[in-house]
C-alpha cells in the first residue's frame, strides 16, 4: 500500500463454539484500493467481513476505520456501505426508498436526498426505474440497487459480501467490469469477499486468500497468482495440475523430484531430505505442448496421448496421458499444427512454472 | 381434465358431501340462534313470521349497552397487552440465538392448556389473597391477556418465521439504530402479523366467559349478561345478542380472511 490504510485489522480473533472462524487476521486496505477477499465457504471471510462491518464482535483483535478504533461500535455508528449477498432490497420500498434508505438515516434533507439519488442513478444506470419495487427488477437490476444503495452516502470504505454469486455468468462477467469502475471512478476501497477467484483476479488490486480462517498470502494480484506461498494457495488459485511425488534431491538450488517414474526438476524444496512427500502445481497455461520433442526447450520435458481436446473458444484444454499413467490439463490455442485426439505429443516447462511444496507424509 | 371417470366423480362427490356435512355441524346451531332471534315464536318457528321485537328489547335492557363497553374495553386491553408481549416474544426468541429456546416457546404455549375456569379461580386467589387488588375490568384484562397471549405468540410466530432477519442487519448497517430498524424495516413487514394476533386476541377478550366472570366483580360484559340472564330462563334478547356478538367476530375474521387474501398475512401456506 503506497497511500494510507483505511481499514486496518490487527490479530483479530472470533470463536463460534469451537470453531475459529477467524483466527488472527491481521490487514490494511489502502484508501483508494480494491481488496479481495478470497477463500473457500467456511474459510472465515464473511465472518471477517462482519466484523468489519459490525455485525459481528470480534472475541480478541482490533478494527479501525479511518483512522479510528471502531472494535466496539455497532454498526450504524460505523459509516460504512455494504453490498449483501442476495442484495437484501427492502420488499416494502421503491427502487428511491431502498437507495437513499441510508442517507435518511444519516438525517440528509428531502432535497439533498433527491439530489444524490440523480446523481447515483445515473451512475449505476438505472435512471426511470426509481418507483418500482424490488420484485419488479431482475437480477442485474437489483445488483445495481444493492450497489447503489451502498455507494449512495460515498462511505468510508464498501464491504461486498459475495455480491455477484447469484448472477448468472454472462450477467456476472457484465457486473465485474462495471463493479470495478465505480470502484475506479468514486476512488473509495472496496473489500470484496468471494469465493471465485476469477472475480478475485479480474476486479482487485491486491487480495488475501483466507483458509479455515487464518491468512495464508496478502500481496498484489499477481504476485498471488504467479507465487502463491503455500500449498493451500498453490491449489486454490488458478486450477493447476497437482502431481504428488518424492523428493530425490531436495535443497540444492534446485530440487529433483521423482513423480511416479518421471524425474523431474523443480525449485528448491528448502528443506526437504531425498524421501519426502512434495506437491507440485502446475498451472495448466504453463506447459508448453508442441507436436514433436523439438518443439520444447524446458527443463522439464515428457511425452504423452492426447486423450480429449476440450474446446473453450478462445483456447481449449488438451487432456494429455502421460507415459505414467497420470493426466495432465494444458491449455493452449484452440487448434496445433499436428495435434489431434491420440496424437502423441511432448511436454514442458521450465523450472520456475511449477509451485513445490512438501508435505508431511500421510497428509492428503 | 376431458373425461372424468364415474368413480372419481363419486369420490369428489363423497368429499364434497363431507365438507358440507362438517360445515354445517360447525356452524348450524350459530345460524339457527340468528334465525331464532329474527323470529316471533321462537319455540317452534315455523312457517317464520319475522319480528324486531326481540333486538327492541336487548336495546332498551340498561345492562347491554354498558356490557357491550365493557367487553370491548376487555377486548382491546387484552389485544394491546397480547400483542406487545407476544411480538416481543416472538422476535427475541426468532432474532437472537438463544439457549433452550423449546423451553420458553412452550412456557410461552402453556396457557393453552390450563383450564379457563382454573386461570380464572386462580387470578381471582392470587390477586385478592396475595395483591390485595378487587376485581375489576383491569383485572380482567390481566387475566384474560395471560390466556391470549399464547394465542397471539403463535400466530406471530409462525408468521415472523418466514422474516428474513438480515433486512435488520441491512437496516443497522446503514445506519439505523435499533427502535428505528424496527419502525423503519422489521414492523412494516411484519404488521399483519401482529395485526392478526391483535384481532384474535381481541376475539378471545372480547367473548370470555370464565377468565372475566371471576376477575370482573359484578361489572357486567356480554357473556357475563348472557350468563346471568340465563339463569332466569332462556330468553328470546339472548338470541339477539348471541347474533349481534357473533357477526362481530365474523367481521373481524373476514378481515383476517382479506389480510390472508391480499398475501400481506401467511397461515402455514408455503411462499412460491
Amino acid at each position: 500500500m503506497s497511500d494510507q490504510a483505511i481499514l486496518r485489522i490487527e490479530a483479530v480473533e472470533k470463536r463460534f463454539g469451537a470453531v475459529r472462524a477467524v483466527d488472527g487476521v491481521s490487514l490494511e486496505v489502502g484508501s483508494r484500493e480494491f481488496f479481495a477477499l478470497l477463500g473457500p465457504s467456511g474459510s472465515g471471510k464473511t465472518t471477517l467481513l462482519r466484523i468489519v462491518s459490525g455485525l459481528e464482535a470480534p472475541d480478541r483483535g482490533r478494527v479501525e476505520i479511518g483512522g479510528t478504533d471502531v472494535t466496539r461500535l455497532p454498526p450504524y455508528l460505523r459509516r460504512i456501505g455494504m453490498v449483501f449477498q442476495d442484495f437484501l432490497l427492502f420488499p416494502h420500498r421503491t427502487v428511491a426508498e431502498n437507495i437513499t434508505f441510508p442517507l435518511k438515516m444519516q438525517g440528509r434533507t428531502v432535497a439533498e436526498r433527491r439530489e444524490q439519488l440523480d446523481w447515483i442513478l445515473g451512475f449505476v444506470r438505472m435512471e426511470g426505474l426509481e418507483n418500482r419495487f424490488p420484485h419488479q427488477l431482475s437480477g442485474g437490476q437489483k445488483q445495481r440497487v444493492a450497489l447503489a444503495r451502498g455507494l449512495v452516502s460515498r462511505p468510508e470504505l464498501l464491504l461486498l459480501d459475495e455480491p455477484l454469486a447469484n448472477l448468472d455468468r454472462e450477467l456476472r462477467k457484465e457486473m465485474e467490469i462495471e463493479v470495478r469502475r465505480y470502484q475506479e471512478e468514486l476512488g473509495i476501497p472496496f473489500v470484496y469477499v468471494t469465493h471465485n477467484q476469477e472475480e478475485a483476479l479480474t476486479m482487485s488490486d491486491r487480495m488475501a486468500v483466507m483458509h479455515q480462517g487464518a491468512l495464508e498470502q496478502i500481496g498484489p494480484k499477481l504476485e498471488v497468482y504467479n507465487a502463491p506461498a503455500t500449498r493451500f494457495v498453490a491449489s486454490f488459485v488458478g486450477a493447476p495440475n497437482k502431481l504428488t511425488g518424492r523428493a530425490i534431491e531436495g535443497d540444492g538450488a534446485r530440487s529433483r523430484i521423482d513423480w511416479d517414474g518421471i524425474t523431474l526438476i523443480a525449485r528448491s524444496i528448502g528443506n526437504a531430505r531425498p524421501g519426502d512427500a512434495v506437491e507440485i502445481y502446475l498451472k495448466s497455461e504453463r506447459i508448453a505442448l508442441s507436436a514433436s520433442a523439438d518443439g520444447i526447450h524446458h527443463d522439464n520435458r515428457i511425452e504423452g496421448t492426447v486423450r480429449d481436446i476440450i474446446f473453450k473458444g478462445q483456447f481449449a484444454d488438451y487432456i494429455v496421458r502421460t507415459g505414467n499413467e497420470a493426466e495432465l490439463v494444458v491449455s493452449g490455442p484452440p487448434s496445433i499444427a499436428g495435434v489431434d485426439r491420440g496424437s502423441r505429443v511432448s511436454l514442458g516447462w521450465p523450472v520456475e512454472a511449477a509451485d513445490v511444496f512438501a508435505t508431511e507424509d500421510g497428509e492428503p | 381434465m376431458a373425461a372424468v371417470n364415474p368413480g372419481a366423480r363419486f369420490v369428489i362427490g363423497g368429499q364434497t358431501a363431507m365438507l358440507l356435512a362438517l360445515y354445517l355441524f360447525l356452524y348450524f346451531p350459530i345460524f339457527y340462534i340468528g334465525y331464532l332471534s329474527i323470529m316471533e315464536n321462537n319455540v317452534w318457528p315455523f312457517p317464520p313470521v319475522f319480528t324486531g321485537e326481540w333486538y327492541d328489547r336487548l336495546m332498551i335492557m340498561s345492562d347491554f349497552h354498558v356490557g357491550l363497553l365493557n367487553s370491548v374495553l376487555i377486548g382491546v386491553g387484552t389485544a394491546s397487552l397480547s400483542t406487545l408481549f407476544a411480538t416481543a416474544a416472538a422476535i427475541g426468541i426468532l432474532r437472537y440465538p438463544i439457549r433452550r429456546r423449546g423451553v420458553i416457546v412452550v412456557l410461552f404455549l402453556a396457557p393453552l392448556f390450563v383450564a379457563q375456569i382454573l386461570i380464572g379461580i386462580s387470578t381471582l386467589m392470587f390477586n385478592r389473597n396475595v395483591l390485595g387488588i378487587p376485581g375489576n375490568i383491569e383485572s380482567a384484562i390481566v387475566a384474560n391477556t395471560a390466556y391470549s397471549v399464547s394465542f397471539a405468540f403463535l400466530v406471530i410466530l409462525a408468521q415472523l418465521v418466514r422474516y428474513d432477519w438480515r433486512f435488520d442487519e441491512v437496516a443497522q448497517v446503514f445506519g439505523a439504530r435499533p427502535f428505528r430498524t424496527f419502525r423503519e424495516v422489521t414492523f412494516p413487514n411484519i404488521w399483519p402479523a401482529v395485526l392478526g394476533a391483535f384481532i384474535i386476541s381481541f376475539i378471545l377478550g372480547f367473548n370470555n366467559f370464565e377468565i372475566t366472570f371471576y376477575n370482573v366483580a359484578a361489572i357486567p360484559t356480554l357473556p357475563t349478561i348472557a350468563w346471568g340472564t340465563l339463569r332466569h330462563g332462556i330468553e328470546p334478547e339472548l338470541y339477539a345478542l348471541a347474533t349481534i356478538v357473533n357477526a362481530l367476530v365474523f367481521l373481524l375474521l373476514f378481515i383476517i380472511y382479506l389480510l390472508i387474501r391480499v398475501g400481506a398475512l401467511r397461515l402455514g401456506v408455503p411462499e412460491e
